[in-house]
Parts: C-alpha cells; sequence; structure tokens
C-alpha cells in the first residue's frame, strides 16, 4: 500500500505542535523504520495513518486515494496495527479466538476463520498454544499472537508501533524475527516498523528519522545510519557498530554491501 | 495474587464447560432468583437449592477451593446478621435466657482477650474458629461477676425463631455466592459475551455493546489485579507498610495506591479501544462469530431440572 502525507499538521494541544508540516511518501511493498525520540510523534504517525486519529490540516492518501471519514472503513480492512502494550491489544480469552476477533469484525465465514488461524498461527509459531488463555504467555508470545490476528486479515500494510519496547531481549529478539522473516517473504505487504533503537532499524528498505515534528533524515540505513551527530541530535542512542560500518564504509571496495549486511546481521542478533 | 481473582475462568473440561453458555447465564439468572422465592425459613425448599448446586460444582471438576473463596469476603457480615437475628428476633418459642452480670474485671478480660485475639490474627490458622470460639465462650463467661461489683445486669433472650431465621438467612446468601461463581469459572468470556449477546437480542441491536462490555471488563480483571500487585510491591519496597499506621497514614497510602490504578486503567481502556478499532470493531455492528453455540440434551436437561425445581416452589407459594 502506498502512503503519502502532504503537508500533515497535527497536535493534540495547540501549544504543542506534534506534527508540523510533514511531507512524505511509502512506496508499496517496502519496509520502512520511523524512528525518533519518546514523544517525537511516531505513534501519533501510526495512528493517522490508520484513522485513529484526524490531521488538524493536510491531507493522507493511501493508494493514492484521499482518506476520508467516508472510506475509512473500508481503507481499514487494509491496514493492521501491533502495538507497544502486548496487554493491551488482546480481546479474546484464547489464542484462537483473539486471533479471530479481526474476521469476526470483517464478517468473514467460519470455515476461511478456521483456516486462516490454523496459516496464520504457524506462521508465527504458535500453532501449539490457540486453546491457551493469552494471559499466561510471555511477552514475546503475545506480541506473535497480535501479529498473527493481523496478518490473518491478509491487510497489505503492517504498522508495528514498538512492539518490542516492553518485551524482554528474548521477546524482543522473536519479534524482530518475525518481522524480518516477514520482510524476506517478499509478498508485496507495506511494513512500517516504529521504533527508537536504532538496531531494529536496520534491515528495513529505508528509514526516517523524526525530531521536533519534522523529519530530519531519510534514506537507506547506510545512509542514515553515519550520519552520528544528526541522530545524536535527534535524541537517538547511536550504537557501538556502527563507527565500525562508518569506518568501512570509507573504503571502497566491491563487496562493502555484503559486509555491511553481515555486520548488521551480527549486530541485530547479538 | 491469583487468589484475589475470585470466580476467573478455570480450565478443565467436565460437563458444565462443554455445556452452551445461553444454558449457563440463564440458569445461573433462574437459580438466583429462584432462591428468592423460597418461602421464609422453608429448609426442605434450601435443601433442594444446596443440592443442585452441590451437584452443579461436582460436575464442574472445579477445585471446590475455588468456590470456597469468595465467602471469605463475607464471614463477618454473615456471622453480624445471624447476631442480629438472635438478639432482636422475638418470634417462635424461648430458647434460653442468658443472664449478664458485667463487673469491671469480667468486661476488662474479654476485651483484653479480643485485643491480643485480633492483635494475633495474622499469625494463627483458622483465625475464624477460635474467633468463634472465644465469642461464644466469652458470651458465657459475663454471667458471672467476676470480682467487685455488679455494674449492669440484663437478660439476653434467645428465641427458636430467631437462630432459625439466622440460619436461613445465612445458608441463602451462602448459596447465592458460592453459586454464583458456577457462571464465570466454568465459562470463558469471550463465550459468555456469545451467550448474553444472542440472549440479549430479542432486546435490541444495541444490546450487543453491553455484551462486549461486560466480556471485555472480565478479561481485565485479572491484569488489573496484577497490576495492583506490582504498585504495592513498588510502594512496599520504598517503605510503605499498608497494613500498620495512622489513619491518616493509611488514606494516603490508599490514594497512592488509587491514583495510580486509575491513571493504568485509563491508558488501557484507551489502548484497548484503539486495538479494537484498528482491528474493525464498530460497536453495534453484525459480525460471524467463530465458536458456534449448541443446545444440546444436557443443556436441555440442566435447564428442565432448574425450572421443575423454580416451578415446585412457585406452586408451593401459590396454594
Ligand atoms: N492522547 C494524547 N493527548 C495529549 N497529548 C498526547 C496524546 N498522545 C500523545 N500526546 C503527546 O504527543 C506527543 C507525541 O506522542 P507520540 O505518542 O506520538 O510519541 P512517540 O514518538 O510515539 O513516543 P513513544 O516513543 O513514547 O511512544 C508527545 O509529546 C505526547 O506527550
Ligand atoms: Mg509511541
Amino acid at each position: 500500500m502506498k502512503i503519502e502525507f502532504r503537508n500533515v499538521t497535527f497536535y493534540y494541544k495547540k501549544s504543542e505542535v506534534v506534527l508540523d508540516n510533514l511531507s512524505f511518501t511509502i512506496e508499496d511493498g517496502t519496509m520502512t523504520a520511523i524512528i525518533g525520540h519518546n514523544g517525537s510523534g511516531k505513534s501519533t504517525i501510526a495512528k493517522l495513518i490508520i484513522g485513529l486519529l484526524e490531521p488538524v490540516s493536510g491531507e493522507i492518501y493511501l493508494n493514492d486515494e484521499l482518506l476520508t471519514i467516508d472510506n475509512l472503513d473500508e481503507m481499514r480492512a487494509k491496514m493492521g496495527i501491533i502495538f507497544q502494550n502486548p496487554d493491551n491489544q488482546f480481546v479474546g480469552s484464547t489464542v484462537k479466538d483473539d486471533i479471530a476477533f479481526g474476521l469476526e469484525n470483517r464478517l468473514i465465514e467460519r470455515e476461511e476463520m478456521i483456516r486462516r488461524i490454523e496459516k496464520y498461527s504457524r506462521l508465527v509459531n504458535m500453532e501449539e498454544y490457540l486453546e491457551k488463555n493469552p494471559e499466561n504467555l510471555s511477552g514475546g508470545q503475545k506480541q506473535r499472537v497480535a501479529i498473527a490476528g493481523v496478518l490473518a486479515m491478509e491487510s497489505d500494510l503492517i504498522i508495528f508501533d514498538e512492539s518490542t519496547s516492553m518485551l524482554d531481549p528474548k521477546g524482543t529478539k522473536e519479534i524482530n524475527k518475525t518481522i524480518k522473516s516477514l520482510k524476506n517473504m517478499n509478498n508485496g505487504k507495506t511494513i512500517i516498523s516504529i521504533t527508537h533503537e536504532l538496531e531494529e532499524a536496520l534491515y528495513a528498505d529505508r528509514i526516517l528519522v523524526l525530531n521536533g515534528g519534522k523529519i530530519v533524515l531519510d534514506g537507506s540505513p547506510s545512509d542514515v545510519l553515519p550520519k552520528k551527530d544528526i541522530l545524536e541530535a535527534s535524541g537517538l542512542k547511536v550504537i557501538d557498530g556502527l563507527s565500525l560500518i562508518e569506518d568501512l564504509k570509507k573504503i571502497d571496495f566491491e563487496s562493502k554491501d555484503v559486509i555491511l549486511e553481515a555486520i548488521w546481521e551480527s549486530i541485530f542478533t547479538m | 495474587m491469583n487468589n484475589l481473582a475470585f470466580g476467573q475462568y478455570y480450565h478443565t473440561n467436565s460437563v458444565i464447560h462443554r455445556m452452551d453458555p445461553r444454558t449457563k447465564i440463564l440458569s445461573s439468572l433462574l437459580f438466583m432468583i429462584g432462591l428468592f422465592i423460597i418461602p421464609k425459613n422453608n429448609f426442605l425448599f434450601m435443601g433442594i437449592f444446596a443440592l443442585f448446586m452441590v451437584i452443579t460444582i461436582l460436575l464442574t471438576k472445579v477445585p471446590l477451593k475455588k468456590f470456597l473463596k469468595s465467602i471469605k469476603f463475607v464471614t463477618y457480615l454473615l456471622l453480624f446478621s445471624f447476631v442480629f437475628q438472635v438478639l432482636f428476633n422475638s418470634e417462635g418459642e424461648l430458647l434460653l435466657t442468658i443472664n449478664h452480670n458485667l463487673t469491671l474485671v469480667n468486661v476488662g478480660i474479654c476485651l483484653v482477650v479480643l485485643i491480643c485475639l485480633f492483635l494475633l490474627r495474622k499469625k494463627i490458622p483458622l483465625f475464624f474458629i477460635l474467633f468463634l470460639v472465644v465469642l461464644v465462650l466469652g458470651v458465657k463467661f459475663l454471667e458471672y461477676p467476676v470480682y467487685g461489683n455488679v455494674l449492669l445486669n440484663y437478660d439476653i433472650k434467645v428465641y427458636t425463631g430467631g437462630v432459625i431465621t439466622g440460619a436461613f438467612v445465612i445458608s441463602r446468601v451462602l448459596i447465592l455466592i458460592i453459586s454464583s461463581a458456577v457462571l464465570t469459572l466454568t465459562t470463558k468470556p469471550t463465550d459468555l459475551n456469545n451467550g448474553l449477546e444472542a440472549l440479549l437480542k430479542p432486546f435490541g441491536k444495541k444490546t450487543s455493546i453491553l455484551a462486549m462490555m461486560i466480556s471485555i471488563a472480565l478479561r481485565f480483571i485479572p491484569t488489573l489485579f496484577l497490576e495492583t500487585e506490582k504498585i504495592l510491591k513498588a510502594q512496599a519496597s520504598r517503605g510503605v507498610d499498608f497494613n500498620e499506621g495512622k489513619l491518616k497514614d493509611k488514606i494516603g497510602q490508599i490514594v497512592s495506591l488509587l491514583v495510580p490504578m486509575f491513571i493504568i486503567s485509563f491508558k488501557r481502556a484507551a489502548d484497548l479501544a484503539d486495538a479494537m478499532e484498528a482491528r474493525g470493531y464498530v460497536p453495534g455492528e453484525k459480525r460471524t462469530k467463530l465458536v458456534k453455540m449448541n443446545f444440546t440434551l444436557k443443556d436441555v436437561i440442566y435447564l428442565l431440572s432448574i425450572i421443575l425445581i423454580i416451578t415446585i416452589v412457585i406452586i408451593y407459594r401459590v396454594i
């Protein structure tokens, strides 16, 4: 799904502008990471896309169609979002019921529901937990259930809004692995990954850095990550391995990209 | 902390668990109504209701402990209503007369014993039973004018009516509380939602919202208890003791618990509302259902037996 923000301004209180005349385009089928410090407006962008909030001024186009109250429901059917707190987003009293919740809202027939629950619970490795109460799962497992719930709706766009920030290192790894495998499936889904951890942005096609309501950096990971000063000024923690990447960038040889990829990989799986 | 979240769904496979949620909701409702139309002091009918409850509990395969937990919160209330009946109800025959001769010494001893008992209450297992024994002994003890002048002399007259009505009231409340746990212990919130929605349907389209609210509330109870525990622990680690301290301190402590609880609950509610909306939930709209409810023979039998009991009670009352 192609997403376009045109001069979008948003604030909750007039005195504190969260997004300031923001314009950007996210191409269909790509993975984009949006990074920024706490309170920089990342979740606000996500909520604007999904139609939970309305811009104060400016327009949002989804697949070149203006998002309005009238087509909101129809547009939403093509999008899914996984939020930060795993405890605040499940509704069902079993994993199965919870994955079904979105499908029930979309009036999917029972047989089709059962098929999709099976398929997508397997995709996130939760097929053994279908009858379990989500309450009793680990944070990482809860988030995987949430991912299955979104995938089951077979939407074109998946937004991860800091889906790992409340998880322990093990859970974080599980979810990052799932996101990465989703990306590698190359099934044309558009993925937006919102985070304030640079590590999690490494495998995106493109990174948008948000600060003071504006986009201060925009480009591929290898373009964005070496710009330490801007990242630091945006309140982001620059990771150690990045200095190495910066050094490597100075060397000009053919397999540079391969090595970069390998280093990112190692940082990511640390 | 799980012991606080009484009545929360207990996972096992029993006849009652497999029963249609609509049957369980209806029969719980009928059972409670029935309990209140039993003629006064009719222990035969009360016995039948108790028997029905015991059979149901045995069928659920849920540990008895789970059902009894909720009684803990009403023991003193029950004791109070029993004592109230015994003291002030003068129907029936005179059962016994207790003649109290209060002196400084015997009243003093009773007070000291009571205070000691309450100070030590946390260290004594089965405190309530000990408390009952001490209460009875104390009432007896006050008959003897131990040392010194009798300051006050009075009679307590206990009538059969008081004891019987007291016992009747207590058994009604006990059965009500224990049996009310059956529905939530054996029905998942989602099923409860489906059942309620189906039952409320004739009353309008928007009633499905009410059903959803109830099931969401049930689903969040354990989470909120967990949250309370976390805050309590955090505050205990900062030296706040919720059991000790002056009244003023206590009020401060309770406020310091309630404020974060409210903030967290609102945040949770807002997050959940976003999540539900993002997943396409529109209140009151038509939804398909993953779980098919099926009303089978066991439902018919269970529902018929409770209707039968209530019918007999009604017929008895009418004639
Ligand atoms: N419902 C709200 N009412 C008022 N102000 C809000 C509300 N939600 C967010 N804000 C404010 O808007 C700003 C941006 O919030 P947002 O949640 O988009 O940030 P974020 O980048 O997602 O931060 P985080 O990393 O903490 O999730 C913050 O200053 C926040 O305090
Ligand atoms: Mg956020």
